[in-house]
């Protein structure tokens, strides 16, 4: 059963991904996107993360590509790169070749090393023990990173700010 | 189930640093957007300051640490230790440094106003938290911090270049923080732990033949990809010739300094300090990354005819350097008398910061007047038209080609000799080599702004707050060059880190 | 012993020409007539101390005089360890004295007056580094001046000398720093090695790692050669001398003077001081090689002067061939044969620093450097070809001139342990003096046609500064014993110490016997 599952969400965040990358209307990626997350979701679900499963979805796939299917909307969807050129003709078949072969020896890494892997078990706990277990977590251990997290806001505001303020200016 | 919830606690003053940093950016930016425009030079002099007093901070802490030894704080999250008292000093002094210059690089155009200088500070705090983490979930988010903020400057200037870097960056950046994360995945898979205290407890106690350590060399190699592409070290490095070039001159100058000295800091706690007990793995990567930098970033500088490009792949040459360093720090990491590979490694980076910082300073200075130029005829006669400006650039250049009686020597003695020390012969020679080769490269900077007939005769002007960074950086250079003392003479504290 | 002189003679011989340099940046640019000014003094007053050094020296000890040592980077064990003993005393007195006439007799050749400033003060801090060079017994100071020489003297080339400039500057500046390189890890290595070998502690100091560590052979050797690669380049040795006929032909005359004069005696000094010293066994067992090197170093120099157009390449290409001798008698490993050496490299310094001289008031006369654009010059100005006429006899190395008793020193002292390589370079002795007069006779003899018909005379001024020259030159040789008395107890001990670590014996000539084929440790 787990397996089953697991195969399933692996097979939706893959496809997602790659529709991502290769859908040529914007719009349809950003859809793909939404399965990649939905895929996550499935995936937290599986391991019993019901608390971050519900905001996986929630927060991205709900609030952030709703906000990316804005976006594009409002620039339009007809421009598009022309990404057919190539400046170096050896570049894709050699990236393809060299990311396969790193996708191999991290594959094998991992199924090698799987029987060392270590099992937390605070997530098997029924209700909403997992909500407390992860406040717990996230406000003694690691209430640093959260913190930070906050920082990482300032700069995506004032990063906003700095993007954007040229485009007034040279409109206007 | 109501158990008691013990918060940790928290030393504020051990963390004053970073609240300064951070306070200042969110004052600049709350301040700054309720109030008119401030009158010239004084949003710089305000991230200036800040900077400042966060590393006159980190020196009363370092007295602290000195009389009570190292430890963690916030749960351990953080290390409290001379190592990170010595990154948050040398990245607060290359922030002061950027932000004196940033000034009159913005001044008149859509830029000018808080939001810059909030991004400098807070991707400095990013720089510090990455110099100063212990949990590699710590290490990351400031990575992060440091990389958007990065991201957002480098694409900061309306030109084609300009935003070609910021993309060209964003993506490979990001592609190299997904390497980090999935690589900090593995490890935690393999120890169990993203603290790197536990991490080091952990395979302390295990005997390395009986472990299976797959997870924990996938995890490794991925986080050195990672490192490696935020150091710029070959053949990761690929992006920052354009990027570099690409970005406004005092971000480049941002980048080469604090985003350099940040990433090796990391890379030194997670090699050094968390990982140790797997130095025979690590060490051979990273002398084959240094010889790899050493030789591609001379030999590719020398071609150039760009000198924000000369000095994009010189950066990578210095990388060089510091992995040769990193590489001597791996012969005896984890031991009780570890060499002296990890402190020449910091103080490197210290004094690169400086020189880098103020060498883009001039660089910056020339091209403005050239209408945006960095091409080196630019250069051509700075001798005539800006004698002393040409004098600081000599002095800068002759550092980075690690000329005695500058502060570049004292690096890249310090780091020889601990290579040498640890018996790394090959590795110094072909350091001393490339950098002969790279010196090269200084040469014909030089050559150009001393013996060129000037292409342009009007002087450029030389705003007064870049003007002093300029000086600041010189007379550190020279200052540090002549009595390195003054620098070595604290700096041995470092090594007895905290995890 | 001097012991009671207090006054911290050496550092000043290396801080005063530094400050001056400093004080010359700092002059008004508008007064370019203060920089020459305050150059003139800075130099005048270290040749003056230099001198009294001389004075002050004292002649029956090996050992090192004058010696200041104060803690510099405590972190690394590096000390500012300064003194000198008869091997870089006349090295030292030659820079002190060479420096004032270079910076008081020849013009920098500006068209711009405010050029001059930029000028004197890297003279001045080129002055700093040679000196620091000669007197330092630290092996970290010594490197530090070693390098710092090149700043300088890549700007003197670039800034100020001739068409070809910035590549030979270039050139200059990339090869030496390529042998430092080498040097740079050596000394570490070296450092290290002996901490771990007997010292028991990490210091620079080269009097303390001479006498308490001792290297593995095979160790030693590899650490020599770091050494030896740099050295060979500064020299330097044939194959490694391609940069030095481009420096010295595009170099400003001062450039030449002080090149050929004092900076190329960095690398024979650094053979004696930092090689033999150091090193023994390596330098004993690497002896064919430098021998070997040496000798078609003299040959080929002495073949490629006669070849040269340019009279300036030649006397260039004669001090390849001189240098070889200094190196034969260097590795020859007897008494005499190093005394010679460092005779030899004073003489080199004052004999080759006036005919550079004298190309260089050629050239300003007629713009030209060319052997066949001259002609007869002896018929319009017959005191200047008489000048150069002794100078040039005691480049030849003449009896009666200084020339002749530091190369037959050399020889001498050779033949005892090198004898076939000796019998070779002794026919660079008459090549020299085939390439000389054979130019001699093309550029002075004849008679004058139009262009040279104009050629000045000697002015008072010029013959003023080369009074000084033709003076050592023609003391040192009628009496050289004053020299060769401060010289020979340190060569000595230098022997001792090589003998003292190799179990070498050095042959005294009553020990050679005809039939005694192989000589010794052949």
């Amino acid at each position: 059963m787990e397996l089953i599952v697991f195969v399933l969400a692996s097979a939706m965040v893959l496809s997602g991904a790659i529709g991502v990358v290769l859908f040529r209307n914007p719009v349809h990626a950003a859809l793909g996107l939404v399965l990649t997350l939905f895929g996550v979701a499935v995936h937290f679900v599986s391991m019993e993360a019901h608390f971050l499963a519900a905001v996986q979805v929630i927060v991205y796939a709900g609030a952030i590509v709703v906000l990316f299917l804005f976006v594009i909307m409002l620039l339009g969807v007809d421009r598009a790169e022309d990404l057919t050129i190539e400046p170096l003709k050896l570049q894709r078949p050699v990236a393809i070749v060299l990311g396969a072969g790193v996708t191999v020896l991290v594959a094998g890494a991992v199924v090698r090393g799987a029987d060392t892997l270590g099992r937390e078990t605070n997530a098997s706990a029924p209700g909403d023990s997992n909500i407390r277990a992860l406040a717990r977590s996230l406000y003694s251990d690691h209430v640093l990173a959260f913190e930070l997290t906050s920082v990482l806001l300032i700069v995506a505001v004032a990063g906003t700010v700095v993007l954007t303020r040229r485009l007034k200016k040279s409109e206007g | 189930m109501p158990e008691q919830f013990i918060a940790p606690s928290i030393d504020w003053f051990a963390l004053s640093p970073y609240l300064v940093m951070v306070a200042g950016a969110l004052g600049l930016l709350v301040v700054g957007a309720l109030t008119p425009r401030w009158p010239r030079g004084l949003y710089s002099l305000v991230s200036a300051l800040t900077a400042t007093s966060a590393g006159v901070l980190a020196v009363f802490i370092w007295n602290d640490v000195a009389e009570m030894g190292p430890g963690t704080l916030v749960g351990g999250a953080l290390s409290h230790d001379a190592f990170a008292q010595f990154v948050t000093i040398a990245v607060c002094a290359a922030t002061a440094l950027v932000a004196l210059v940033t000034d009159a690089e913005v001044r008149g155009t859509v830029l000018e106003g808080p939001e810059i200088h909030a991004l400098l500070l807070t991707a400095a705090t990013g720089a510090m938290v990455m110099g100063a983490s212990n949990d590699l979930i710590v290490l990351f988010l400031g990575l992060e911090t440091l990389s958007l903020a990065l991201y957002v400057l480098a694409a900061s200037e309306r030109t084609a270049a300009g935003q070609e870097a910021g993309m060209k960056y964003f993506i490979l950046g990001g592609l190299a923080s997904a390497v980090f994360l999935y690589g900090i995945a593995l490890l935690y898979g393999g120890a169990r732990s993203t603290n790197l205290g536990e991490i080091v407890a952990r395979f302390q106690s295990t005997v390395a033949l009986e472990r299976n350590d797959s997870l924990v060399l996938a995890g490794l190699a991925l986080l050195i990809v990672g490192l490696g592409f935020k150091v710029a070290a070959a053949p990761f490095h690929v992006w920052s010739p354009d990027v570099y070039q690409g970005a406004p001159t005092h971000v480049t100058a941002f980048m080469a300094s604090v985003g350099k000295a940040a990433a090796f800091a990391a890379m030194l706690r997670v090699l050094v300090i968390a990982l140790p007990f797997h130095r025979d793995d690590w060490r051979p990567v990273i002398w084959v990354l240094a010889i790899a930098s050493l030789v591609i970033g001379s030999t590719l500088a020398v071609v150039q005819t760009d000198v924000k490009r000369m000095l994009a792949f010189s950066s990578v040459s210095h990388a060089g350097f510091l992995l040769v360093g990193v590489e001597a720090a791996g012969h005896r990491a984890g031991e009780q008398i570890s060499g002296d590979g990890l402190e020449s490694v910091l103080v490197y980076l210290a004094l690169y910061s400086v020189l880098v910082v103020g060498t883009f300073s001039i660089v910056a200075v020339v091209s403005r007047h050239a209408g945006g130029s960095t091409d080196i005829s630019v250069f051509a006669g700075l001798g005539r038209r800006r004698p002393v400006l040409a004098l600081a650039l000599t002095i800068l250049l002759l550092a980075q080609a690690g000329v005695p009686l500058t502060s570049g020597f004292v690096a890249k003695w310090g780091v020889i000799q601990s290579a040498v020390a640890e018996r790394s012969y090959a590795i110094a020679i072909i350091a001393m080599v490339s950098a002969v080769i790279a010196a090269f490269l200084y040469l014909r900077i030089m050559v150009s702004a001393w013996l060129a007939d000037p292409s342009e005769v009007e002087p450029e002007p030389v705003p007064a707050m870049t003007g002093v960074a300029i000086a600041l950086a010189a007379a550190v250079t020279l200052v540090v060059g002549v009595y390195p003392e003054l620098l070595l003479g604290w700096t041995d504290a470092v090594s007895n880190f905290a995890r | 012993m001097h012991g009671a002189v207090d006054f911290p003679l050496l550092s000043m011989l290396v801080l005063v020409p530094a400050i001056g340099s400093l004080l010359v940046a700092l002059s008004p640019r508008r007064r370019p007539e203060y920089a020459k000014l305050i150059a003139t003094v800075t130099s005048v007053g270290v040749g003056a101390m230099s001198v009294w050094m001389l004075r002050a020296f004292d002649s029956h000890s090996g050992g090192f005089q004058f010696v200041s040592r104060h803690p510099w980077i405590e972190s690394w064990g590096i000390s500012w360890h300064l003194g000198v003993d008869g091997i870089s005393l006349f090295l030292v007195v030659l820079t002190g004295v060479l420096f004032p006439l270079a910076i008081v007799g020849i013009d920098p050749h500006n068209d711009d007056p405010r050029r001059d400033k930029p000028y004197f003060a890297w003279l001045l801090l080129l002055e700093a580094g040679v000196m620091g060079s000669f007197v330092s017994l630290d092996l970290f100071l010594f490197f530090v001046c070693f390098e710092i020489v090149l700043v300088p003297m890549y700007f003197l080339i670039g800034g100020w000398g001739y068409e070809g400039r910035v590549g030979a500057a270039t050139k200059f500046f990339l090869y030496t720093m390529l042998g430092s390189a080498f040097m740079l890890v050596s000394i570490l290595a070296t450092v290290f090695i002996a901490s771990a070998n007997g010292l028991g502690r990490i210091t620079f100091d080269l009097v303390e790692l001479a006498e308490g560590a001792s290297f593995a052979a095979s160790t030693g050797r590899w650490l020599f050669f770091g050494f030896a690669i740099a050295f060979a380049v500064k020299v330097p040795v044939f194959p490694l001398h391609t940069w030095l006929p481009d420096a010295h032909t595009q170099a400003p005359t001062a450039g030449s003077v002080v090149l050929a004069g004092v900076m190329l005696k960095l690398g024979t000094y650094g053979f004696l001081r930092f090689g033999l010293y150091l090193f023994p066994e390596a330098a004993r067992w690497s002896r064919p090689l430098w021998l070997t090197l040496a000798v078609i170093g003299i040959i080929y120099g002495a073949i490629a002067a006669t070849m040269q157009g340019d009279l300036k390449r030649l006397v260039a290409y004669s001090s390849v061939a001189h240098l070889g001798f200094i190196v034969l008698g260097t590795f020859a490993f007897t008494s005499q044969a190093i005394t010679g050496s460092v005779m030899q490299m004073v003489n080199h310094g004052v004999s080759t620093g006036a005919l550079f001289l004298m190309v260089g008031m050629i050239y300003e006369r007629r713009h030209t450097r060319q052997i066949a654009d001259l002609r007869g010059l002896q018929h319009v100005a017959p005191v200047f070809a008489a000048a150069f006429t002794v100078v040039m006899l005691s480049s030849i190395g003449v009896p009666g001139l200084n020339g002749f008793v530091g190369e037959y020193l050399i020889l001498i002292g050779s033949f005892l342990t090198a004898r076939w390589w000796v019998v070779v370079a002794a026919t660079g002795v008459i090549l020299a003096a085939l390439y000389l007069l054979w130019a001699y006779q093309r550029v002075f003899h004849g008679e004058p046609d139009e262009e040279n018909r104009s050629f000045p005379e000697l002015r008072w001024k010029e013959g003023l500064v080369l009074l000084p020259f033709i003076g050592i030159i023609v003391f040192t040789g009628i009496y050289p014993k004053p020299m060769l008395e401060r010289i020979e107890p340190a060569v000595h001990d230098l022997i001792e110490h090589v003998s003292d670590r190799t179990g070498y014996v050095e042959p005294q000539p009553a020990a050679i016997s005809i039939d005694d084929e192989h000589g010794e440790g052949e």
